[in-house]
């Protein structure tokens, strides 16, 4: 017989991979997303009319000639609304009011009684521009020869943590000052600086934005929508229109991917807009693919400067990072995109002197919005090939000086924070080990050359400080579990791990368990957003504390009933036991109508219900000089991708043979959905490296169509791909899980790049790396002629 | 605009219905049939989400006229199971966990089974290639590939 | 800017009984009705509002537009209608027409291709269609049916600019035609994208090749090259350099060199003039190799 030493019980079913709680539903078509749902014949249909030009004035709007029109039941501008909107920063009208900012900008909105006639009253509505200069370049933004996208910066509403300067089009900056960087360089034996480019992606959820809104006869606002951010949007919305967050009620279905593109507010508030003018008829505004691609929410693009050093050992002694984020139009959301590269800056390395300077910088195009990674996949993919050439240029092999280099239990990071335990050292290895590093496999073809890469990364939960959770468990009259949640299933599985958690929590059978959907914000209780690969972690200690509550309420309960200590009763698959007396009631017996009193002298117990809540109570803020501080987040998420490729000389294209990603989840909860989310994760990385960018001239985007914006197909994406789990336990995390959502794709496109570089030996500026950058760079280096 | 008179089944049931010339296959099924199990993702042929069969072979149902179909037989994902039994394809893929927010899930579904129809032991290449018209941005296709591997054998 | 239209814009469907009647509503409606096939390329590009057509005429079911059929005395007939899998999937496409097989074998993805149509992808006269070439190379001619009756177009001389083709209005192309291929035929379609497949063509390649007495070198070898002109391009140089000189490294790398030389390419969104020439000329040396060896060398 073997011997186990058990640290803790961890307890049925955390860390069983169970399927998916809405499988049946997805696989049957059953599954209802925010345009399936019927809201019968009185439905109008909402069109916007978008600005033609990335910058303008507007002179004069006349709707007279759409309102005439037949079926045309309301035609609203900016006029209407004169309330801001913005997370972080409020910088943003419902419709523009007297200035358009980027091409896609909504300038007028209509209702009408079909999708047919709300085009056509659109194509009537006149409109008359002063054209303006518009930016299009993020750094020459930031200077100040730049034409003033938002004049009025200064007025604008802001949270304390981030810092607009007035009278540019900088609306945050965040600066690192760590150590002395100038004494540094002295002291470095190999030092490189590069630049890098990261174009403007798109999300590309398979299922475009969605909203349907309808306001009732008492200006009673509810909202139905594909959204990431049900509470976000109670908030924002009401706030723009002057209305309590009591009366705003969104409704969340089933969402068919977001990414982080239905985050925050973006088209809802358009939608809830033009219904206030219709009072009583529920008004849809569903996005073309070609409104998504422009009108929704985009990554913002990035103009990345990196020095680093090292001493002849390859210790890194010293980093200089300057990044200007192309932050669109508006940057309510974007601005803490810069604010989380800034307090990042560093990668995950140990770097004693750093100075960095992340501004976030207006131009006239998209909205730059959060995104799977949040900046990090942006900054790592310069960073994590900078740190290649660093090590080449000191002669010491790229993985090594990352073993040498990463941050460890107890480092000091870049805001002066020590470091919780991590196993990044681990996640190194074991994604080195599944590609054979070090070991050159010959190409399949005379004509291929092979390479492989590695890159590693780090993030946090970019949030504020204070972004909280709560939950609720009831119980129903056969002992089923339904679990209250405010979170959103965007298909990362949070449902799933929260019935999971509860299950184990309250003592029940995973399948027991239900999640009330579709979140509600008049029922749910109460959650931040469902962003920042926040949910197993925060929601997930909400949902462990509120099975918790009715946990004890039961014991309680029970306790009395049997006059038994409640530490000799526990709830096993359903039923309560004591161990010592051994006697045993099923919960269904007792979690609505209590338990009788001995003696026949009445009833004791009554309808369980538990409620939990979770809040991070130890964030601090930073200095705005130093960016230095006690603590600057919550916890870092910590992994390492890698990936064997080959080029094709002929073409210039690149073949992925394999990948392996490797990620320091702190306990997995749900094994096989953890490594779903690193494949997903490489493969939209992959997209990303090889074939996605918004090509934008002047402001205008010329590819709004999958015809001509290309993602990852079935033929694209590796057969080999492996993902391995290191769990090193988060010390407030339940169970000890963190988050692995957006972590996926952070390195995949330096990793790539850095393959790339070992197979043919040339660097890009940024991706893509389509065959053609490839062809023409190989030609530059004379390896093709 | 002309409307037309049609007469289809879908999933076995005949159907009647009054078309205008303009309405495609997806937006009669989503707007008037209530066969919402077929999504809406692209409009131009580029997505896969709305695929369904006609007549066994699977299209971009946002790809063709309501009014083509007349007379034919369409199956979209509420026709794969048969009174809550599920297909192989289906128990497949939630098994393989090549489900994840679930949009393109109708249309991988009924471009798998119809591969499977044609061809009963695909390669993994013939799998990629019957599936490249299906976009999914969760998975990174991993888990559908193993799911269709795993109905082959199922049948 | 790209403003699509959410749905398809309003027209009118029309379903003829005959050929005649199709012609003539054609003829009576020039400029405002389009015949309708597969409808893949219509259906895009009206709701980009590229196309404003009142009328689409359903050409389907009309007299041998729905039959492929390969008759060993004359050669391959396809019908306007028959959808791409079809004729992917039909034995003796694969066997006589290895060519034209393959490019339709790569054209977007097989759902598109139930309704694509090699006719449609001539008609449309993209530069970028995959399947023109081959059908070129291989000899093709359509039957088309006008106002005054049936005649024939040969592909040669059948493309005129992009989009633009010598079809009149009231013209209705019933089938294309391929004649018996030349004993020995062997083909192959390459074709490079953004993505491994899928996409649309960067550049597409297509070489036949068959052994011939009559040539210098005993073979006579075929290319033709898509999104690199205006039109479908045939590089008649390419055959004239191989089938004069014995066919080695050097001479298919100068075959190579003169497809390169012949194109025209343009900047795009999807790639750049000076890649797709250089990209002539490295797949045309790949794909003329590959040729080489299955006519063995």
């Amino acid at each position: 017989m073997t011997t186990t030493v058990v640290h803790e019980r961890i307890p049925e079913p955390i860390g069983e991979s169970k399927p998916r709680l809405d499988n049946r539903k997805k696989v049957t078509g059953a599954a209802t997303y925010a345009d399936d749902m019927q809201f019968g014949s009185g439905l109008l249909y909402a069109r916007i009319l978008h600005s033609p030009h990335p910058h303008a004035l507007i002179k004069s709007i006349n709707i007279s000639r759409a309102k005439a029109l037949p079926g045309v039941k309301a035609v609203v501008t900016g006029e209407d609304f004169p309330g801001f909107i913005g997370l972080y920063l409020q910088d943003r009208h419902i419709f523009c009011r007297d200035r358009v900012r980027y091409v896609g900008d909504p300038v007028a909105g209509v209702a009408a009684t079909s999708e047919e006639i709300a085009v056509k009253a659109v194509n009537l509505i006149e409109v008359e521009y002063e054209v303006l200069e518009p930016v299009v370049n993020p750094e020459f933004g930031a200077s100040p020869d730049a034409p003033l996208v938002h004049p009025q910066l200064s007025e604008y509403k802001v949270v304390p943590f981030i810092l607009p300067q007035a009278g540019t089009n900088i609306s945050n900056l965040f600066k690192v000052r760590k150590g002395d960087v100038g004494a540094a360089w002295e002291k470095c034996a190999a030092i490189v600086e590069r630049k890098y480019r990261i174009p403007h992606i798109q999300h590309v959820p398979i299922e475009p934005h969605v909203a349907i809104a309808q306001v009732d006869e008492t200006g009673e606002v509810t909202l139905w929508g594909s959204s990431q951010s049900p509470f976000a949007q109670r908030n924002l919305i009401a706030q723009a229109l002057g209305i309590s967050q009591s009366d705003m009620r969104v409704v969340a279905p089933y969402v068919g991917g977001g990414f982080g593109s239905k985050a925050g507010v973006s088209m809802e508030a358009l939608a809830v807009a033009i219904a206030t003018k219709v009072r009583g008829r529920p008004v849809k505004l569903r996005l073309t693919r070609e409104e998504e691609f422009y009108t929704a929410f985009v990554r913002q693009e990035l103009i990345s400067y990196f020095k680093m050093g090292c001493d002849k050992n390859g210790k890194i002694l010293a980093m200089e990072n300057r990044f200007y984020w192309g932050g669109g139009a508006y940057t309510e959301y974007g601005v803490n995109v810069t604010r989380a590269a800034g307090y990042s800056s560093t990668g995950p390395y140990e770097v004693p002197n750093v100075k960095t300077d992340s501004y976030c910088v207006y131009t006239n195009h998209p909205v730059g919005g959060p995104m799977r990674g949040f900046g990090m996949p942006e900054m790592h993919t310069g960073l994590e090939q900078c740190i290649d050439d660093l090590a080449h240029e000191i002669g010491i092999d790229p993985v090594e000086i990352r073993r040498r280099n990463c941050i460890r239990e107890g480092s000091i990071l870049v805001t002066g924070s020590k470091m919780h335990p991590t196993g990044l050292p681990q996640c190194i290895e074991e994604t080195a080990k599944a590609i054979q590093w070090g070991q050159k496999a010959s190409p399949s073809a005379p004509n291929k050359r092979r390479g492989k890469g590695t890159a590693i990364m780090w993030k946090a939960p970019a949030m504020p400080p204070n972004a909280g959770s709560s939950a609720w468990v009831e119980l129903a009259e056969d002992g089923t579990v339904t679990v209250g949640l405010g979170g959103q299933d965007l298909g990362q599985g949070t449902f799933t791990v929260c019935a999971q958690m509860a299950a184990a929590a309250l003592g029940v059978p995973y399948e027991s368990v239900r999640i009330a959907t579709p979140v509600d914000t008049r029922f749910s209780p109460y959650e931040w957003q469902t962003v920042a690969s926040r949910l197993t972690w925060s929601m997930g200690n909400a949902v462990v504390s509120a099975a918790q509550d009715a946990r004890r309420q039961i014991l309680d309960l029970v306790s009395e009933a049997w006059g038994e200590d409640p530490e000799d009763l526990d709830i096993r698959n359903g039923v309560v036991v004591s161990y010592k007396s051994e006697q045993e009631i099923p919960l269904k017996d007792m979690v609505i109508y209590g338990l009788p009193k001995p003696n026949d002298s009445g009833w004791m117990g009554g309808p369980i219900r538990g409620r939990g809540k979770f809040m991070p109570t130890y964030v601090t803020s930073l200095d705005p000089e130093t960016g230095q501080g006690e603590r600057a987040v919550v916890h870092y998420t910590t992994g390492s991708q890698s990936v064997e490729l080959e080029v094709d000389l002929d073409t210039g294209q690149v073949e992925i043979l394999r990948g392996a990603s490797s990620f320091d989840v702190g306990k997995a909860i749900n094994p096989e959905m953890v490594k779903a989310q690193m494949e997903g994760g490489f493969v939209q990385g992959l997209s990303s490296a090889l074939f996605e960018e918004m090509k934008m001239v002047d402001g205008y985007m010329q590819n709004p169509s999958f015809v001509d914006y290309r993602i990852a197909t079935t033929t694209d994406a590796p057969s080999d791909l492996q993902s391995v789990i290191v769990e090193v336990p988060q010390d407030d995390g339940p169970w000890g899980a963190r988050g692995i959502g957006e972590h996926s794709m952070v390195a995949t496109a330096a990793a790539i790049a850095n393959a790339i570089f070992d197979a043919v030996g040339i660097r890009m500026e940024g991706p893509p790396f389509s065959a053609e950058k490839i062809y023409l760079a190989m030609l530059d280096a004379g390896i093709v002629e | 605009m002309a409307y037309h008179k049609i007469t289809l089944t879908i999933n076995g049931e005949p159907e009647q219905v009054d078309v205008p010339s303009n309405m495609t296959l997806l937006k009669m099924l989503r707007e008037r049939l209530g066969k919402t199990g077929t999504k809406n993702g692209c409009a131009a042929g580029e997505c896969g989400a709305c695929t369904v069969m006609v007549n066994g072979e699977p299209v971009n149902s946002c790809m063709i006229l309501a009014v083509e179909c007349d007379g034919s037989e369409i199956v979209t994902v509420e026709g794969l199971s048969d009174h809550g039994s599920l297909a192989p394809i289906q128990e497949a893929i939630m098994e393989s966990g090549g489900v994840q927010c679930g949009f393109c899930t109708p249309g991988i579904l009924i471009a798998s089974q119809a591969l499977l129809n044609r061809n009963p032991n695909p390669s993994e290449a013939e799998i990629r290639e019957a599936l490249v018209g299906n976009l999914c941005r969760c998975t990174g296709y991993v888990r559908i590939i193993e799911a269709v591997q795993a109905a082959a054998q199922m049948v | 800017m790209l403003e699509a239209h959410p749905g398809l814009p309003e027209f009118d469907y029309i379903k003829p009984k005959t050929l005649a009647e199709a012609s003539r509503f054609l003829a009576d409606h020039a400029g405002e009705a389009r015949p309708l096939s597969g409808g893949t390329d219509i259906f895009v590009r009206m709701r980009d509002g590229v196309w404003k057509d009142k009328y689409l005429v359903d050409i389907k079911g009309l007299d041998g537009t729905d039959e492929i059929v390969y008759d060993p005395s004359k050669g391959l007939t396809i019908g306007a209608a028959v959808a791409m899998n079809r004729v992917s999937a039909h034995p003796d496409v694969k066997k006589h027409y290895a060519a034209l097989a393959d490019a339709v074998d790569k054209v977007a993805s097989y759902q598109l291709r139930n309704r694509a149509t090699i006719v449609g992808n001539i008609c449309n006269a993209s530069p970028a269609g995959d399947t023109i070439g081959a059908c070129l190379l291989l000899g093709g001619a359509l039957d088309v049916h006008g106002v005054d009756g049936a005649r024939t177009e040969p592909l040669a001389s059948f493309f005129e600019g992009p989009g633009s083709t010598a079809l009149k209005p009231g013209d209705v192309v019933t089938s294309l035609r391929l004649p018996l291929p030349p004993k020995g035929l062997v083909g192959r379609y390459y074709k490079l994208g953004r993505n491994k497949s899928s996409d649309l063509s960067i550049i597409g390649v297509t070489v036949v090749g068959f052994p011939d007495k009559r040539a210098a070198s005993g073979y006579r070898i075929k290319l033709a090259l898509a999104s690199v002109a205006p039109t479908p391009l045939v590089v008649a140089q390419v055959e004239e350099i191989l089938a004069a000189k014995p066919v080695t490294e050097q001479t298919i790398a100068e075959a190579a060199q003169a497809a390169m030389d012949a194109c025209t390419p343009i900047d795009d969104v999807r790639a750049s003039a000076r890649y797709r020439k250089m990209m002539a000329r490295n797949l045309s040396q790949k794909a003329l190799t590959e040729i080489w060896n299955q006519l063995g060398r």
